[in-house]
């Protein structure tokens, strides 16, 4: 792992409106290192990585990425350095997000064509071997709503990709599939892990978390729990609440005694 | 400003006269609406064939022609061959069986739009179709009938409007008198005007707002 | 019967006022609509304040009686129009009110997904309006608009009260002379009738071709 640091958050804090989203998130993350991020709901996870690309602005705290220097508050970030951070940070959704409009290849086309200004033939070229990597050359011409979850995921990942980020965000991208489906999205994942691509990735495939990532982040309760080398946060958690968490979803028998049993104990016990 | 006023004041009478009118042929033509589209949505969703044609039918062609035509019909052209409507049993009908088919088709929309789920629900339950529609589907959908019925009386008031073409007595139909009298089209118009808007400004605000109510409290 | 036959060349030429009026009316509406609804969304909120006023306006205020106020009205202070010009203005002023509010559903339908996606890719705002949000949005609207068109079609029936020469108006004379309120009637009904279908049908061969990818 080198050591020069893409992105730097610092006491990063979010709120919508009253509503405290995360506080005081202070995180590195290296050249070509795999980020996981993981945790209950709500706990503010998505919204932080929306916050690397501004696609939500933050309050507090500094952000240097790319070697922009954002702080939170009110201040406008100028278009110009909005539009460099979009162009070299791709963003993967929980949604997929895909242009409903336009075909597969158009997907991935447009950006290249319309920001890049890159000529026709060239971001064909290019996207035709996107999708032959994620093996779906032949869907090329098909409009995204005749794909199926896991299809359309590895489509938005070559679209993204089509912009040669430095950086890739990943919002929970198989949160909304099949079970039988994550296998093909999370493949593709793993694939540009090792192709040395920088990455955060929100999700709530623990095992995946621990096979890709170099480094996993546990947010609860709106701020980071614990935070580490992959195995050994997910294996020997230190903190009361990154154990909590842990037991929770990798023992879902044993969350589920805790449960009988608080419940028994909040109804007095007395039968 | 000041003689507009005092003519508003002058004709005031009349007009809350011709807003008695309007009202009571808007709540029987309404009445009629109701009835008859609920009948109307029935029928399209009925399993007998011949039925769901004649409504079908019934919708589109009627849907498809002016008011102001079918109050003329329902007045002048029956009256033609035998049957002699006065003009407010004409508006009536002509409005009612106008709304009728807008109405038909919110009911239908709105049955239609609950889940699939419950349907079957029902039927897993046991539930005879007739028990289902009253107990579990129709429940459902009157919350989602609210917002386009409300959004269709509004229009219907505003479609009163044409009845004084067929001689009825109604807002427009005071305006018009009022203003060939004292030849102030502008001041006697913009009276009416203000009736309608107000109208309008109840319907659209305070019932929006009873939905929403209804609506948070379901949720 | 045969007295409804003489009508026909008198109804045709009527139609074809109400057919043109009707088009013209709906281009000019559309794009007066297209910038009003730009302004009621984007606006300074001066200007999103008198938009939504006016579309209340139209919306709250019978047909006729807005047509009266131009036609009759406008003539207390002076301000005379012929029947041709105010049945014209009229029916922008109308459509405008109407067309407003299909752009600005049509625009707020796509899904705030659709817009964070584009500009992830760093799609400017323009190019994420004509590339992204305005396509979707059009499908969304052709629904609406086939009906706004049907209500501007069906609009032109009042336009024989300010004494426009179209189908109404020679029906409206074609009973005064004949006396045959039956037949007169409903063959303007049937020609209402088939301008309407004729126009659902148009939309609906729109929308199919738009709609291709859902």
């Amino acid at each position: 792992m080198s050591n020069d640091v893409v992105v730097s958050a610092r006491n990063m804090t979010k709120r919508f409106g009253n509503t405290l989203v995360f506080k005081d998130v202070s995180l590195d993350v290296h050249k070509s290192e795999v980020v996981a991020i993981v945790g209950p709901s709500g706990a503010g996870k998505s919204t932080f990585i929306r916050c690397i690309n501004r696609l939500h602005p933050f309050d507090e705290g500094t952000l240097e990425l790319l070697g922009h220097r954002l702080t939170g508050g009110k201040a406008k970030v100028p278009r110009a350095v909005l539009q460099d951070i979009h162009t070299r940070v791709g963003m993967v959704f929980q949604t997929f997000n895909l242009f409903p409009h336009l075909t597969v290849i158009e997907n991935i086309m447009l950006a290249p064509m319309e920001v890049k200004k890159m000529p026709r033939a060239e971001a064909r070229e290019r996207a035709m071997a996107l999708l032959e990597m994620v093996g779906l050359p032949h869907k090329r011409d098909i409009y995204p709503k005749r794909l199926s979850g896991g299809e359309q995921q590895r489509v938005a990942i070559c679209r993204a990709l089509a912009m040669e980020p430095e950086i890739m965000l990943f919002d929970e991208p198989t949160s909304m599939l099949d079970p039988e489906l994550v296998g093909e999205v999370l493949g593709a994942i793993q694939r540009l892990a090792r192709e040395g691509m920088t990455m955060l990735l929100v999700t709530h495939e623990m095992a995946f978390a621990k096979e890709v990532a170099d480094t996993v982040v546990i947010m609860a309760d709106h701020e980071i729990a614990e935070m580490g080398p992959a195995c050994e946060v997910l294996e020997s958690p230190k903190t009361e609440r990154a154990q909590q968490f842990l037991s929770r979803v990798l023992k879902p028998e044993q969350a589920a005694d805790d449960f009988v049993a608080a419940r028994t104990a909040s109804q007095g016990g007395d039968r | 400003m000041h003689t507009m006023l005092q003519q508003w004041a002058l004709y005031l009478p009349d007009y809350l006269k011709g807003v008695g009118m309007t009202l009571e042929l808007t709540g029987a033509a309404l009445l009629v609406a109701l009835v008859f589209g609920f009948i109307l949505a029935l029928a399209r969703l009925s399993k007998i064939r011949v039925l769901d044609w004649a409504a079908t039918g019934y919708v589109e062609i009627i849907r498809a022609i002016p008011v102001l035509i079918l109050l003329f019909i329902c007045y002048y052209s029956l009256a033609q061959a035998g049957l002699k409507l006065s003009g407010p049993v004409a508006a009536i009908v002509g409005l009612g069986g106008f709304y009728a088919a807008l109405y038909g088709e919110i009911f239908r929309g709105a049955i239609l739009g609950v889940d699939r789920g419950q349907r079957e629900a029902a039927e897993a339950l046991g539930m005879p179709r007739s028990v289902a529609m009253r107990k579990v589907i129709l429940p459902q959908a009157f919350f989602a009938i609210l917002p386009p019925a409300t959004n269709q009386l509004s229009n219907l008031i505003k479609d009163t409007s044409l009845v004084f073409t067929i001689a009825v007595a109604d807002i427009m139909f005071q305006a018009n008198s009022a203003l060939s009298q004292n030849f102030l089209p502008l001041d006697m118009l913009l009276l009416a005007g203000v009736i309608y808007f107000l109208f309008y400004l109840i319907l659209s605000k305070f019932l929006a707002r009873w939905e929403l109510n209804v609506q948070r409290r379901r949720s | 019967m045969h007295v409804a036959l003489h009508y026909l060349g008198v109804y045709g030429v009527g139609a074809l006022k109400d057919i043109a009026l009707t088009i013209v009316s709906t281009i000019l509406s559309i794009i007066l609509g297209v910038l009003a609804a730009a302004g009621r969304l984007y606006g300074p909120k001066a200007l999103q304040i008198a938009i939504a006023w006016y579309v209340e306006i139209i919306r709250g205020l019978p047909a006729i009686l807005q047509l009266f106020i131009i036609y009759f009205g406008f003539d207390q202070i002076g301000i005379h129009f012929s029947p041709l010009m105010a049945a014209l203005i009229w029916l922008v002023a109308y459509g405008v009110g109407y067309a407003v509010e299909i752009f600005r559903a049509g625009l707020m339908d796509v899904a705030q997904g659709q817009r964070e996606a584009s500009a992830a890719l760093g799609l400017s705002p323009s190019t994420t309006m004509r590339k992204i949000v305005f396509p979707q949005a059009l499908v969304a609207m052709l629904p609406p608009l086939t009906s706004f068109v049907v209500l501007q079609l069906k609009n032109t029936t009042l336009l024989y009260l300010v004494g426009f020469a179209d189908v109404m108006y020679e029906a409206r004379l074609g009973v005064d002379a004949t006396n045959q309120a039956g037949p007169l009637y409903v063959m303007a009904a049937v020609v209402y009738l088939i301008i309407s279908l004729v126009i659902g049908r148009i939309g609906m061969r729109m929308e199919r071709r738009a709609a291709a990818y859902r």
